[in-house]
């Protein structure tokens, strides 16, 4: 909602000019000035007063007014308090607005707010801070929480969790020896897929994933491999690929003329010396017309 | 999204297959003894007839190194009956129309032939790449060993996946 909104709304009531010394009415000025920063000293103490503790116009303002003071802050602020403040606000003006008078303007507010939250993971993930994004996300899924018609949180929590597995996957390529973000990217694929168990990148991502790190282990093998050990790590390098063929297998059912699904089953089945399975499906792969994407 | 990718054409580093064969054709040759005192001094000859990838493989993690004091040789050999005198001869699957010619080519030479097909040890191979269990493993035979003039280690025996004797 906008100043000029909130402003006609509080005239409605008839406020202006008899309640001039009202800490709310001062608030009101400094936000339609742009003075936010006197608008915010003037709204929390207008929401601490007994008049106005139960006002839900009151509560409206203030979350409007930290709304944009986030909006507007400085780099090194505190964005999270401020959107705490905003989203604490709008949920105690829709408790208290039991008319639902501004029940859509809380609402819409309460709803940017909650959804930074969201655009800060997606960036924090672009930027590698991974610890971040997941901060971020709980914080916009507990927001979204809040609200009567929660909209599209699941499908929102498995674009994240993909993008995160992905972020981590990416880690783990530059270093292959952290099976830490190994672990990470297959419990963020595995909840993909709790929550959607038909989700193509998840299972495709997944497969690749544990494929590629049994292949990563017997690339490793060299001249301090004695025979034991090479047999050990084929062992390791088999359980990891066939962890990858029913994820694998199913990104292949799902879209039978890909030809990532077909070359991952080739080469998946390849390395498990499985030569007539893997020969059939380069040969599926090769019958696919030449701009099968 | 991004998706991890697989290629095509199998590139040697993604062999398993090969990586695993050459890794034991490394250990092979640190395991056996060849008797003829000829073949205790000059390089050591391993010949690769096929198997681009196990080739590539030998080239680049065990050309440099030795077998006791002897320099690793690596050598794409012509697909051909006629083939070098080697240590280790490994001949790939997909050539075993030459397999007889070369058995009779190193019959009395001190070469200890690999291969990976079904009746090969009965055929005069030594050692044989199998699949079992989903891995690779090797099966030999002690008669064809002893054949070419080679002592088999202990440890080589008793971790193949079957042994001749």
């Amino acid at each position: 909602m906008r100043k000029g909104s909130v402003i006609a709304l509080l005239f409605c009531f008839g406020w202006w000019g008899v309640r001039a010394q009202d800490p709310l009415v001062e608030g009101l000025r400094a936000y339609q000035a742009g003075d936010l920063e006197r608008a915010r000293v003037l709204v929390d103490s207008a929401v601490s007063i007994p008049s106005h503790e139960e006002d839900a116009e009151a509560w409206l303002l203030r979350g409007f007014v930290y709304k944009d003071l986030y909006k507007q802050r400085s780099p090194d602020s505190d964005p999270d308090t401020l959107r705490s403040r905003a989203l604490r606000s709008l949920d105690r003006c829709r408790a208290l607005d039991t008319e639902r008078t501004f029940a859509q303007n809380a609402e819409q507010a309460y709803q940017f707010v909650a959804r930074s939250f969201y655009n800060d993971a997606a960036k924090a993930l672009q930027d590698g801070r991974e610890d971040h994004a997941i901060d971020q996300f709980d914080r916009f899924r507990e927001a979204m929480a809040g609200l009567p018609e929660e909209g599209d949180l699941d499908q929102r929590e498995v674009d994240f969790l993909n993008a995160l597995g992905t972020a981590y996957t990416r880690r783990y390529n530059e270093d292959r020896l952290d099976t830490v973000v190994f672990d990470k990217a297959v419990s963020a694929y595995e909840r993909v897929l709790q929550k959607d168990t038909g989700n193509y990148g998840a299972n495709y991502n997944l497969a690749t994933l544990y494929y590629n790190h049994g292949v990563y282990n017997i690339q490793q093998l060299g001249v301090d491999n004695d025979l034991l050990s090479i047999e050990l790590i084929q062992q390791v390098s088999k359980e990891l690929f066939k962890r990858a063929l029913p994820y694998m297998l199913k990104a292949h059912q799902m879209r039978p003329d890909r030809k990532e699904t077909l070359l991952g089953l080739e080469g998946i089945y390849y390395s498990l010396q499985d030569d007539e399975r893997s020969e059939e499906f380069r040969t599926k792969f090769e019958a696919l017309p030449p701009d099968n994407e | 999204m991004l998706m991890a990718s697989f290629d095509l054409q199998r590139d040697p580093e993604d062999d398993t297959t090969a990586i695993v064969q050459a890794s034991y054709i490394y250990n092979i040759a640190k395991l056996v003894e060849w008797k003829d005192a000829g073949m205790r001094q000059g390089n050591f000859v391993i010949g690769v007839v096929g198997g681009a990838n196990l080739y590539q493989e030998l080239i680049k993690k065990y050309a440099t190194k030795t077998i006791g004091k002897q320099p690793i040789e690596v050598r794409k050999l012509p697909r051909s009956v006629q083939v070098d005198q080697c240590h280790i001869l490994f001949v790939g699957e997909n050539e075993l129309d030459l397999m007889s010619g070369i058995y009779e080519t190193v019959r009395d030479r001190s070469t200890l032939v690999i291969t990976q097909y079904a009746g090969a040890l009965e055929d005069g191979a030594v050692v044989n790449f199998v699949k079992a269990e989903q891995v690779v493993r090797y099966e030999m035979s002690l008669p064809n060993a002893r054949k070419h003039r080679l002592e088999v280690g202990s440890t080589l025996k008793q971790l193949a996946h079957r042994v001749i004797e």
